[in-house]
Protein backbone atom coordinates (compact mmCIF):
# COMPACT_ATOMS: atom_id res chain seq x y z
CA UNK A 1 0.00 0.00 0.00
CA UNK A 2 1.61 3.64 -0.96
CA UNK A 3 1.03 5.29 1.86
CA UNK A 4 3.00 9.59 2.26
CA UNK A 5 3.09 11.99 5.11
CA UNK A 6 2.79 15.88 5.23
CA UNK A 7 2.83 18.52 7.39
CA UNK A 8 0.30 21.05 7.82
CA UNK A 9 -0.48 23.68 10.64
CA UNK A 10 -3.87 24.71 11.43
CA UNK A 11 -4.84 26.96 13.93
CA UNK A 12 -7.69 26.46 16.52
CA UNK A 13 -10.22 28.30 14.38
CA UNK A 14 -9.10 26.81 10.86
CA UNK A 15 -10.95 23.52 11.30
CA UNK A 16 -12.86 24.73 8.05
CA UNK A 17 -10.07 24.37 6.13
CA UNK A 18 -8.55 21.13 7.97
CA UNK A 19 -11.71 19.63 6.57
CA UNK A 20 -11.97 20.86 2.84
CA UNK A 21 -7.87 20.20 2.92
CA UNK A 22 -8.79 16.06 3.86
CA UNK A 23 -11.56 16.36 1.43
CA UNK A 24 -9.30 17.46 -1.37
CA UNK A 25 -7.05 15.06 -0.51
CA UNK A 26 -9.09 12.46 -0.71
CA UNK A 27 -10.42 13.69 -4.04
CA UNK A 28 -6.81 13.21 -5.16
CA UNK A 29 -6.85 9.43 -4.20
CA UNK A 30 -4.80 9.98 -1.12
CA UNK A 31 -7.13 8.87 1.74
CA UNK A 32 -6.82 10.16 5.23
CA UNK A 33 -5.55 7.52 7.90
CA UNK A 34 -4.60 9.67 10.79
CA UNK A 35 -2.78 12.94 11.85
CA UNK A 36 -0.32 12.50 14.75
CA UNK A 37 2.49 15.09 16.57
CA UNK A 38 2.05 18.55 15.80
CA UNK A 39 0.75 18.25 12.64
CA UNK A 40 1.45 15.22 10.57
CA UNK A 41 -1.41 13.71 7.98
CA UNK A 42 -0.70 10.32 7.13
CA UNK A 43 -2.45 9.75 4.08
CA UNK A 44 -2.93 5.80 1.75
CA UNK A 45 -3.50 5.90 -2.08
CA UNK A 46 -7.18 5.28 -2.83
CA UNK A 47 -9.90 5.00 -5.67
CA UNK A 48 -10.42 9.21 -6.20
CA UNK A 49 -13.65 10.05 -4.38
CA UNK A 50 -15.58 13.11 -2.87
CA UNK A 51 -15.74 12.02 0.48
CA UNK A 52 -16.92 15.15 3.36
CA UNK A 53 -14.64 15.48 6.28
CA UNK A 54 -15.98 16.80 9.99
CA UNK A 55 -14.82 17.92 12.55
CA UNK A 56 -16.21 17.96 16.19
CA UNK A 57 -15.25 20.04 19.13
CA UNK A 58 -17.07 17.99 22.28
CA UNK A 59 -14.86 17.19 25.46
CA UNK A 60 -18.51 15.44 26.98
CA UNK A 61 -18.45 13.31 23.77
CA UNK A 62 -15.08 11.97 24.94
CA UNK A 63 -16.62 10.76 28.56
CA UNK A 64 -19.95 9.11 26.49
CA UNK A 65 -17.84 8.20 23.79
CA UNK A 66 -20.00 4.83 22.25
CA UNK A 67 -23.23 6.48 22.58
CA UNK A 68 -21.59 9.75 20.74
CA UNK A 69 -19.94 7.36 18.10
CA UNK A 70 -22.83 5.25 17.60
CA UNK A 71 -25.01 8.54 16.92
CA UNK A 72 -22.51 9.56 14.34
CA UNK A 73 -22.73 6.09 12.61
CA UNK A 74 -26.60 5.91 12.77
CA UNK A 75 -26.29 9.10 10.83
CA UNK A 76 -23.15 7.54 8.18
CA UNK A 77 -20.66 9.04 9.38
CA UNK A 78 -17.67 6.87 9.96
CA UNK A 79 -15.29 7.74 12.90
CA UNK A 80 -11.69 8.23 12.25
CA UNK A 81 -9.88 9.81 15.09
CA UNK A 82 -9.71 12.02 18.28
CA UNK A 83 -7.06 14.47 18.33
CA UNK A 84 -6.24 17.24 20.33
CA UNK A 85 -9.76 17.70 21.62
CA UNK A 86 -11.63 17.42 17.95
CA UNK A 87 -12.86 14.39 16.45
CA UNK A 88 -13.00 13.60 12.80
CA UNK A 89 -15.54 12.23 10.75
CA UNK A 90 -15.93 11.17 7.08
CA UNK A 91 -19.13 10.58 4.82
CA UNK A 92 -18.82 9.86 1.19
CA UNK A 93 -21.05 13.03 -0.69
CA UNK A 94 -22.44 10.02 -2.41
CA UNK A 95 -24.56 8.70 0.34
CA UNK A 96 -25.81 12.30 0.83
CA UNK A 97 -28.73 14.37 -0.19
CA UNK A 98 -27.44 17.87 -1.21
CA UNK A 99 -25.00 19.21 0.83
CA UNK A 100 -24.63 17.38 4.51
CA UNK A 101 -21.87 18.46 7.71
CA UNK A 102 -22.32 17.24 11.24
CA UNK A 103 -24.38 20.39 12.09
CA UNK A 104 -27.45 21.20 10.61
CA UNK A 105 -28.29 24.89 12.27
CA UNK A 106 -26.36 27.81 12.68
CA UNK A 107 -26.65 27.75 16.58
CA UNK A 108 -25.14 24.48 17.02
CA UNK A 109 -22.21 25.47 14.81
CA UNK A 110 -21.90 27.97 17.13
CA UNK A 111 -21.96 26.15 19.92
CA UNK A 112 -19.25 24.16 18.78
CA UNK A 113 -16.79 27.24 18.44
CA UNK A 114 -17.75 28.78 22.14
CA UNK A 115 -16.76 25.02 23.26
CA UNK A 116 -13.45 25.92 21.27
CA UNK A 117 -13.16 28.86 22.23
CA UNK A 118 -13.41 27.84 26.22
CA UNK A 119 -11.60 24.47 25.83
CA UNK A 120 -8.98 26.29 23.69
CA UNK A 121 -8.39 29.59 23.93
CA UNK A 122 -9.36 30.07 27.19
CA UNK A 123 -5.75 28.09 28.33
CA UNK A 124 -3.67 30.27 25.85
CA UNK A 125 -5.17 33.75 27.56
CA UNK A 126 -4.57 32.39 31.09
CA UNK A 127 -1.08 31.56 30.14
CA UNK A 128 -0.50 34.41 28.54
CA UNK A 129 -1.85 36.96 30.83
CA UNK A 130 -0.41 35.04 33.93
CA UNK A 131 3.07 34.10 32.39
CA UNK A 132 4.83 35.70 29.05
CA UNK A 133 3.18 39.44 29.67
CA UNK A 134 5.07 39.74 32.99
CA UNK A 135 7.60 38.33 32.29
CA UNK A 136 8.75 40.49 29.05
CA UNK A 137 7.94 43.77 31.14
CA UNK A 138 10.29 42.26 34.11
CA UNK A 139 12.91 41.34 31.32
CA UNK A 140 12.49 44.63 29.39
CA UNK A 141 12.75 46.59 32.89
CA UNK A 142 15.85 44.90 33.31
CA UNK A 143 17.28 45.88 30.37
CA UNK A 144 17.39 41.39 29.21
CA UNK A 145 16.57 42.69 25.84
CA UNK A 146 17.42 39.45 24.07
CA UNK A 147 15.37 37.56 26.34
CA UNK A 148 13.25 40.52 26.01
CA UNK A 149 12.65 40.61 22.21
CA UNK A 150 11.71 36.29 21.99
CA UNK A 151 9.12 36.87 24.70
CA UNK A 152 7.91 40.29 22.70
CA UNK A 153 8.15 37.74 19.28
CA UNK A 154 6.06 34.86 21.08
CA UNK A 155 3.62 37.59 22.64
CA UNK A 156 2.97 39.39 18.99
CA UNK A 157 2.32 35.66 17.23
CA UNK A 158 -0.16 35.21 20.27
CA UNK A 159 -2.18 38.76 19.85
CA UNK A 160 -1.96 38.04 16.14
CA UNK A 161 -3.82 34.50 17.21
CA UNK A 162 -6.20 36.17 19.32
CA UNK A 163 -7.00 39.00 16.89
CA UNK A 164 -7.66 36.05 13.67
CA UNK A 165 -9.96 33.81 16.16
CA UNK A 166 -12.00 36.69 17.52
CA UNK A 167 -12.51 38.38 13.93
CA UNK A 168 -13.32 34.83 12.60
CA UNK A 169 -15.78 33.96 15.41
CA UNK A 170 -17.63 37.14 14.69
CA UNK A 171 -18.24 36.78 11.43
CA UNK A 172 -19.76 32.96 12.34
CA UNK A 173 -21.94 34.61 14.76
CA UNK A 174 -23.09 37.44 11.71
CA UNK A 175 -23.68 34.23 9.70
CA UNK A 176 -25.60 32.61 11.83
CA UNK A 177 -27.48 34.77 14.00
CA UNK A 178 -28.75 37.21 11.91
CA UNK B 1 -39.94 28.43 35.21
CA UNK B 2 -36.66 30.25 35.52
CA UNK B 3 -35.05 33.59 33.57
CA UNK B 4 -32.23 31.33 32.24
CA UNK B 5 -34.51 28.55 30.62
CA UNK B 6 -37.02 31.56 29.34
CA UNK B 7 -33.59 33.52 27.64
CA UNK B 8 -32.46 30.20 25.69
CA UNK B 9 -35.27 28.69 24.84
CA UNK B 10 -38.46 31.21 24.69
CA UNK B 11 -38.92 31.66 21.52
CA UNK B 12 -36.55 27.95 20.67
CA UNK B 13 -34.89 27.08 17.73
CA UNK B 14 -36.66 25.07 14.80
CA UNK B 15 -33.98 21.76 16.24
CA UNK B 16 -35.11 22.49 19.44
CA UNK B 17 -38.69 22.43 19.10
CA UNK B 18 -38.93 19.07 16.83
CA UNK B 19 -36.81 17.38 19.69
CA UNK B 20 -39.33 18.39 22.59
CA UNK B 21 -42.43 17.50 20.07
CA UNK B 22 -40.51 14.60 19.24
CA UNK B 23 -39.95 13.51 22.99
CA UNK B 24 -43.61 13.21 24.48
CA UNK B 25 -42.94 9.96 23.45
CA UNK B 26 -39.29 8.28 24.88
CA UNK B 27 -36.64 8.04 21.96
CA UNK B 28 -33.21 8.80 21.35
CA UNK B 29 -31.23 10.94 18.74
CA UNK B 30 -31.26 8.80 15.91
CA UNK B 31 -34.95 8.31 16.11
CA UNK B 32 -35.43 11.95 16.59
CA UNK B 33 -33.75 12.22 13.41
CA UNK B 34 -35.60 9.70 11.65
CA UNK B 35 -39.26 11.13 13.11
CA UNK B 36 -38.79 14.52 11.87
CA UNK B 37 -37.23 13.83 8.34
CA UNK B 38 -41.10 11.61 8.16
CA UNK B 39 -42.54 14.66 9.78
CA UNK B 40 -41.33 17.48 7.13
CA UNK B 41 -41.35 14.94 4.56
CA UNK B 42 -37.37 15.09 4.29
CA UNK B 43 -37.27 18.88 4.20
CA UNK B 44 -35.36 18.55 7.94
CA UNK B 45 -32.73 16.36 7.97
CA UNK B 46 -30.85 16.48 11.58
CA UNK B 47 -27.04 16.35 11.41
CA UNK B 48 -25.61 14.14 14.51
CA UNK B 49 -23.29 16.84 16.06
CA UNK B 50 -26.43 19.03 16.01
CA UNK B 51 -28.74 16.20 17.69
CA UNK B 52 -25.87 14.85 20.88
CA UNK B 53 -24.95 18.89 20.87
CA UNK B 54 -29.31 19.84 21.82
CA UNK B 55 -29.73 16.45 23.81
CA UNK B 56 -26.97 16.92 26.24
CA UNK B 57 -27.75 21.00 26.38
CA UNK B 58 -31.14 19.98 27.08
CA UNK B 59 -30.73 17.54 29.52
CA UNK B 60 -28.56 19.46 31.41
CA UNK B 61 -31.09 22.50 31.48
CA UNK B 62 -33.73 19.94 32.31
CA UNK B 63 -36.21 20.05 29.84
CA UNK B 64 -35.76 16.19 28.90
CA UNK B 65 -34.72 13.59 31.26
CA UNK B 66 -32.69 10.56 30.49
CA UNK B 67 -34.82 7.18 31.08
CA UNK B 68 -32.36 4.25 30.01
CA UNK B 69 -29.87 3.30 27.74
CA UNK B 70 -30.57 0.58 24.41
CA UNK B 71 -27.38 -1.10 22.11
CA UNK B 72 -25.85 2.21 23.07
CA UNK B 73 -28.49 4.42 22.95
CA UNK B 74 -29.60 7.30 25.08
CA UNK B 75 -33.19 7.35 25.55
CA UNK B 76 -35.00 10.51 26.91
CA UNK B 77 -38.24 11.82 27.51
CA UNK B 78 -39.53 15.40 27.76
CA UNK B 79 -39.90 16.90 31.65
CA UNK B 80 -42.43 18.78 33.03
CA UNK B 81 -40.76 21.69 32.17
CA UNK B 82 -39.89 21.05 29.22
CA UNK B 83 -43.70 20.41 28.53
CA UNK B 84 -44.18 23.64 29.73
CA UNK B 85 -41.62 25.18 27.27
CA UNK B 86 -43.54 23.44 23.84
CA UNK B 87 -46.52 24.63 24.88
CA UNK B 88 -45.12 28.26 25.40
CA UNK B 89 -43.33 27.71 21.98
CA UNK B 90 -46.75 26.29 20.31
CA UNK B 91 -48.98 29.32 21.70
CA UNK B 92 -46.17 31.45 19.84
CA UNK B 93 -46.17 29.63 17.05
CA UNK B 94 -50.19 29.59 16.76
CA UNK B 95 -50.07 33.23 17.45
CA UNK B 96 -48.05 33.90 14.41
CA UNK B 97 -50.02 32.23 12.31
CA UNK B 98 -53.34 32.99 13.22
CA UNK B 99 -52.03 36.68 13.18
CA UNK B 100 -51.07 36.38 9.31
CA UNK B 101 -53.65 33.83 8.05
CA UNK B 102 -55.90 37.14 6.92
CA UNK B 103 -53.35 38.62 4.95
CA UNK B 104 -52.27 35.51 2.89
Amino acid sequence: MQTKKEFRFFTIFQYEQEQEYLRRRHQQGWKFVKVTGIGIYHFERCVPEDVVYQLDYNKDAAENREEYLTMFADCGWEYLQMYAGYTYFRKPASQMEGEEGIFSDGASHLAMMERVLRGRMLPMLVLFSACLLPQFIINLSNGRYVVASFLGGILLLYVFVFTGCGIYYLKLKQKYLP
Amino acid sequence: MDAHTRKVYVPMTETGFYILFCLRQPNHGYGIVQTVERLTGGEIRLAPGTMYGSLSKMEKDGLIRFVREEEKRKIYEITELGTEVLQLELKRIRRLYESIREEL
